[in-house]
């Protein structure tokens, strides 16, 4: 529990660590936005509904990129709304495309950049046929890689280019370098029999990268134990198998394993709840997918569009007859 | 009083630092911040000034301005100054509570009822006390003299100091948070205990207090301990637990901590050449196996520990 090493630090570190000034100016900034109604509210009741937010994971809701990717914990927080929104659509069995998943994401943050998500469906699609359905929890845990571990996986991918072309990555020291660089000059395209890097070469190379890194990077034994089970691999394949790694999704601490993803009885009951109460009312709203969403604390006019970018490209491998039933 | 002026000077540095990455409205912090050369450390009640810059403000005033006249400016500094104080592992946590013991210290203050406002007070200072770990000293005495200033001021009624009863309910409240079983508490409250009528001194309050802080610690320790010991099965051999207990005490025995150069010699008879050999030592006698639980271990432990605490008389 007690990490000695943070009492140690001169203060502006430690506050920087943990990013507490950023979270602190982004309060400010916040409240400077809405100061007429929080002056009357009270500033210390805006600043503790504030941090509780933060702590809860709320705070990302609705909020430009930049902000979503500033740290660690607001990627994680990122991440575990959009599992939490969209179950439906996974345990629908509906598979999108690229852009549709893309759509998704921008009714959670609305400048959210259409590169990151093509990036996420290349891991599910192996680079290549990028129009290809793709299933939600495929996409899932290809997108929490890409996203939670972005500038790892742009050193990763400027690290692998070095290896194909048999270049000695780099700032990094490679001991076994000399034979690495043979083999891989005998492989110097993708379509060569020998496909990708070899193994234990891209480890070393990996390894110092998480040493030096101020960028969150997974634990470098489960990256260790994805690359000894190969000879050699490729980027995508590499990529895959962190998507797939259960522990590395734990050591992430956002999502719930992939057998749980769709599992989630006190929500289902409350769900339940809502649209039963929603049928009562006999309110016309499209229900299914909707109900989850209106689990939401916050304003819920951005919901609409899902519906309609969402059915234009439906392929309902016809596991439920919900979604036929809501559709109507 | 010497390192909070220390920490201030350091946050004014930090919100200098921060201004030239950060934001447009930090940046307008950062100068208010420097504008403000000699702060007054604004403590307790006085933190949350009614805010009369509202609605009805006769001009759009700069954003700088608002937040140094609605106190944002000195709200936000007093919360810095106690992250860096106690470090906290969380600190959004420690944030989110921190804010709202001000909401709800705020507006009523020192307003309630004697019976009811104690309880506040008691509430508040348990609050102070666990701000900042123990082994953060200097925070952990600041916040410990806040508690005790906290606890002292008794309503209308002019008569400054804690007395033993509201001191034994202080301590009995920090170890019920903690593990501890409650016949290992009582042992060392009645060793560090006051008369309820008695006045107790500030150095007998942090010494009670810390004491209590140290115990909780050590029992969460001795738990790990254990863990190790049975190895996740539930019960651990009599003889190995007996034979680390035994070192245990042989380590914090005889020796007299006034003396610096003891403080190596525990920690040295407590290193883990030493304690294997005892552990090995232990299981090569051929005796019938036993086994030893988890509160018998806890109370052995812990009984070693509350002997070396001083009684106050």
């Amino acid at each position: 529990m007690l990490s000695p090493e943070r009492l140690s630090l001169p203060g502006p570190e430690y506050l920087a660590q943990r990013h507490v000034l950023t979270y602190m100016e982004d309060a400010v900034s916040q409240l400077l936005e809405n100061r007429e109604d929080i002056s009357q509210y009270g500033i210390a009741r805006f600043f503790t509904e504030y941090f509780n937010s933060v702590r809860q994971g709320t705070h990302i809701l609705f909020r430009e990129f930049s902000f979503i990717q500033a740290t660690p914990h607001n990627r994680a927080s990122f991440l575990r709304t959009f599992w939490r929104c969209f179950r439906a659509v996974g345990k629908n069995g509906d598979l999108l495309t690229a852009k549709e998943y893309h759509c998704l994401l921008q009714l959670l943050c609305p400048d959210f950049p259409m590169e990151l998500t093509q990036k996420a469906a290349r891991i599910v699609l192996m680079d290549d046929a990028m129009d290809c359905l793709m299933s939600f929890s495929d996409f899932l845990f290809a997108f929490q890689i890409q996203f939670y571990y972005s500038e790892f996986l742009d050193s990763v991918a400027a690290i692998y280019q070095d290896l194909l072309t048999g270049k000695n990555p780099n700032t990094v020291i490679v001991p076994t370098s000399s034979s690495g660089q043979h083999r891989s000059r005998l492989a110097p395209s993708e379509c060569s029999p020998l496909d990708g890097v070899e193994a234990s070469l891209f480890y070393h190379c990996l390894e110092s990268l998480c040493d030096r890194s101020k960028y969150s990077c997974p634990p470098s034994a489960l990256v260790k134990e994805v690359l000894s089970s190969v000879q050699r691999l490729t980027f995508y394949g590499f990529l895959m198998a962190l998507a797939k790694h259960h522990g590395i999704n734990r050591a992430l601490g956002a999502l719930p394993d992939k057998g749980d993803l769709l599992l989630d009885p006190p929500m289902d009951q409350e769900l339940e709840k809502l649209l039963s109460q929603v049928s009562g009312l006999s309110i016309s709203t499209p229900a299914g997918s909707s109900g989850d969403i209106a689990n939401l604390p916050t304003r819920r006019s951005p919901w609409k569009p899902l519906h309609h970018c969402q059915k234009v490209n439906i392929e309902s491998d016809g596991s439920t007859d919900e979604t036929e039933s809501s559709e109507n | 009083m010497a390192d909070r002026r220390f920490l201030t000077k350091l946050l004014e540095a930090l919100s200098q630092d921060g201004g030239k990455v950060a934001s447009l409205p930090t940046i307008k912090m950062a100068s208010c911040e420097k504008r403000r050369s000699a702060p007054a450390p604004a403590t307790g009640s006085g933190l949350v000034e009614p805010v009369r810059a509202g609605a009805g403000a006769r001009e759009p005033e700069s954003e700088a301005e608002f937040l140094l006249q609605s106190g944002v400016t000195s709200m936000v500094r007093e919360a810095l100054l106690k992250v860096l104080e106690a470090r906290p592992e969380e600190p959004v946590s420690f944030l989110a509570s921190y804010f709202e013991k001000l909401v709800l210290s705020g507006p009523q203050g020192g307003a309630a009822g004697d019976r009811h406002g104690q309880q506040q007070r008691l509430v508040r200072a348990l609050w102070y006390v666990r701000l900042a770990h123990h082994s953060h000293r200097t925070a952990f005495n600041n916040n410990v003299s806040m508690a005790y200033e906290c606890l002292s001021a008794r309503g209308r009624r002019k008569k400054p100091g804690v007395n033993g009863r509201i001191y034994s309910e202080l301590l009995k409240k920090i170890c019920q948070d903690g593990e501890a079983p409650e016949e290992v508490v009582s042992f060392l409250l009645r060793k560090i205990q006051c008369r309820d009528h008695e006045a107790v001194p500030f150095d007998v309050f942090r010494y009670g207090v810390l004491s209590c802080f140290v115990l909780l610690e050590f029992v969460a320790k001795a738990d790990t301990l254990y863990n190790v010991l049975d190895d996740g099965s539930g019960v651990a051999d009599k003889r190995v637990c007996q034979a680390v207990l035994d070192t245990l005490e042989d380590a914090l025995g005889a020796s007299d901590f006034s003396v610096p150069i003891h403080y190596l010699e525990a920690g040295s008879k407590l290193g883990p050449d030493y304690l294997a050999l005892a552990m090995d030592k232990a299981l090569l006698e051929r005796k019938i196996c036993f086994s030893m639980n988890r509160e018998e271990f806890l109370k052995k432990a812990t009984a070693l520990f509350i002997a070396k605490v001083k009684p106050i008389d």
